[in-house]
């Protein structure tokens, strides 16, 4: 279970979000459907073209899992309600952790 | 400690065999997310922010040095070089990848480790005392019970499905160090006379509806604690709550019922049990899984050791953590201490690949092959000679694990939180940096006193904010995070809920509020041996609301 995802209106500007299904790391729908591991290259989609991204990505269960909106400015930032979420997944934590995170 | 038989050993072994080919269908799509989802949470697979984590069993908290050093291994082959250990006495790996997950658990089951239990709705690990088996306080040890049960209750035929997840805590001593009465059932060894039994409470828990257990026996035989736990899982099993998952563990039934009603179902239940349904626990087979705990034959020694307190006397860092990070031992000579895990900075909880190694050698060379997970999160090796302690504490201090904060203010209890946690709904590891730094000083740390911070990143409170002396709590307000402090909670045998101080503060305002509510206790407590606690219940909450929002 995730926390509630915000429902966003047709209009306003989205990005599709999932995990890759084999290694579970986070990825982005590319403006031509592809998938890339970075947020830098997410295509911006809107309305009908929107629903019908969201719905192909529904499509390649064994390639990404659990794919959703996730809301962006029409220059492809992250924005919204959930924009300290989405930019985490995008980045990582924001605390140095492993080797990094030990105050030895 | 317990060892497999062929029985737990073939188990695991098919259960991993299973969910290698679970994974190929999913791999290959012939598996929906939706069909295998319910799949993985059986074998302690999640889909977090980042990653899939692996929630790996650590059955009442303990391990080998071979264990821990093949976590270790799984956290340098598989992980980024760490691992995170967790308020139920387990660890976390948070960055594997699903097509290696059937390999991870196969390397576990090499070391007689697994994933089962971890997750679902079912009894999940049971958890008990880190100091069981060497404490002095306690009647006798609780660790052969939380193997009963667990045996009991792994791949339980009526329990498989349960309304919701379902833990179990066991203590044998009267300071509560397992936090039984926030378990779905707590159970504390008692004696009458010369008979060994329990006393059992049900429904407690946090999460949204945070209860404190009732209890509903005063002493159940320990040769018919297991017809009486059936008799508990099945009156939940058949009224527990299936149409709303926050309505659905034994606590809401337990309180909807009414305490009185609800163990008169279970007597009910209990009276109904067919003779052939009675498990009825021979001696016999108590007496086989006691004998695995027995624990090390620790040779005499003087009560005092010169070479420890030379040592202290010598060393002004190790006087310092031996006052904080020891236990009294049942044996003289000996003393259990404390690995802690919160580094001032750190993240709480967790230890890298190298310092899982280092903790696993010295429990070979020095500590008797025994080591526990507490559920406040750090180490304990419970069986050290006190003329060994200074060399330890050299080894844990090159490996960055000689912090001495044992129950001190910076040894919090922190959830994931936002950072990792696809829950959450704010971050809690930065807010614990934040406060540890205010309260870096050891010296201040050591003049406040035993008192516990708890933070949980959102409501189903895996923090256990509820039970902090000081609670902090992590809110959504229209997408920014706040954090909404609570005061009283406690998790020992006066276990209570804590209140709410007033409105939620915002990440930067809440270091100041803590330090607010520390003076405040520095100023009314009436000797520096009076804990937190104890002036918080003695003068009541108001002085402390005052001093956080004073500036309102």
């Amino acid at each position: 279970m995730t926390s509630v995802r915000p429902k966003l209106k047709p209009e306003t500007p989205k990005a599709v979000t999932a995990w890759d299904t084999q290694t579970g790391q986070t990825v982005w729908m590319t403006p031509d459907g592809s998938w890339s591991l970075s947020a830098k290259d997410l295509g911006i989609f809107v309305g009908d073209a929107a629903e019908a991204k969201l719905s192909a990505a529904r499509g390649q269960e064994n390639k990404v899992t659990d794919p959703y909106f996730m809301e962006v400015t029409e220059n492809g930032t992250i924005c919204g309600r959930e924009t300290l979420r989405e930019n985490i997944r995008s980045n990582g934590p924001t605390v140095a952790y492993g080797k990094a995170g030990k105050t030895l | 400690m317990y060892r497999y038989d062929e029985f737990d050993a073939t188990l695991v072994n098919e259960r991993v065999s299973q969910f290698r080919g679970q994974v190929a269908r999913r791999l290959a799509g012939s598996l929906l997310e939706d069909e295998f989802k319910p799949l993985r949470l059986q074998n302690g697979v999640y889909l977090q922010m980042h990653a899939y984590m692996l929630r790996v069993a650590i059955p009442y908290g303990q391990l080998g040095s071979t264990q821990l050093r093949r976590l270790a291994e799984i956290s340098e082959k598989y992980d980024r070089g760490y691992g995170h250990f967790t308020t139920r006495q387990n660890i976390q790996f948070n960055w594997v990848e699903l097509k290696d997950i059937p390999d991870i658990l196969q390397d576990l089951a090499e070391v007689e480790m697994h994933a089962i239990q971890t997750s679902g709705n079912c009894i999940r690990n049971v958890t008990s005392d880190h100091f069981a088996g060497a404490t002095a306080d306690e009647l006798m040890d609780p660790r052969p019970w939380c193997e009963i049960i667990r045996q009991w209750s792994t791949f339980h035929p009526e329990f498989a499905f349960l309304p919701r997840k379902f833990k179990i805590a066991v203590t044998a001593a009267e300071h509560d160090r397992a936090a039984i009465r926030v378990h779905d059932i707590g159970l504390h060894l008692k004696k009458r006379g010369e008979t060994i039994g329990f006393e059992v409470h049900v429904g407690g828990g946090q999460g949204r509806t945070p209860v404190i257990a009732t209890k509903v026996s005063e002493f159940v035989p320990e040769s018919e604690i297991l017809d009486y736990l059936e008799a508990v899982m099945r009156v939940y099993n058949r009224f527990g709550r299936r149409d709303n998952k926050y309505k659905a563990r034994i606590k809401i039934l337990v309180s909807e019922t009414g305490a009185e009603e609800f163990s008169r179902l279970v007597e009910a239940e209990y009276a109904a049990q067919s003779p052939h349904e009675k498990i009825a626990l021979p001696v016999t087979e108590i007496e086989r899984i006691t004998a695995y705990f027995s624990g090390p034959d620790l040779p005499a020694r003087p009560s005092r050791s010169k070479a420890f307190d030379d040592a202290r006397a010598a060393d002004p860092g190790f006087d310092q953590w031996a006052s904080v990070n020891l236990q009294p031992h049942k044996h003289a000579g000996y003393t259990s201490l404390t690995v802690s895990l919160k580094p001032i900075g750190g993240l709480a909880g967790d230890a890298t690949t190298e310092q899982m190694m280092v903790i696993a050698d010295l429990a070979e060379t020095f500590g008797h092959d025994d080591i526990r997970v507490s559920h406040a999160q750090n180490i304990v090796l419970p069986h050290i000679a006190l003329d060994d302690l200074h060399a330890i504490y050299q080894q844990l201090d090159q490996a960055g694990l000689a912090t001495a904060n044992e129950s001190l203010i910076t040894d919090m209890i922190v959830c994931p939180g936002l950072d990792y946690c696809n829950l959450a709904n704010a971050r809690s590891i930065p807010v614990g940096q934040d406060i540890q730094k205010v309260f870096a000083d050891p010296a201040y740390q050591r003049d406040i006193g035993k008192l516990h911070i708890n933070i949980s990143g959102c409501i189903n409170a895996c923090g256990h904010h509820h039970v902090g002396h000081i609670g902090i709590l992590g809110v959504d307000r229209k997408g920014q995070e706040f954090y909404q402090i609570s005061l009283g909670g406690r998790a020992d045998e006066k276990a209570a809920i804590g209140e709410i101080a007033g409105k939620a503060l915002s990440q930067e305002e809440i270091p100041a509020a803590i330090k607010q509510i520390i003076e405040t206790y520095r100023s009314h407590r009436l000797t520096k041996d009076e804990r937190f606690i104890d002036t918080l219940e003695r003068i009541g909450h108001t002085p402390f609301k005052e001093a956080i929002y004073a500036a309102d």
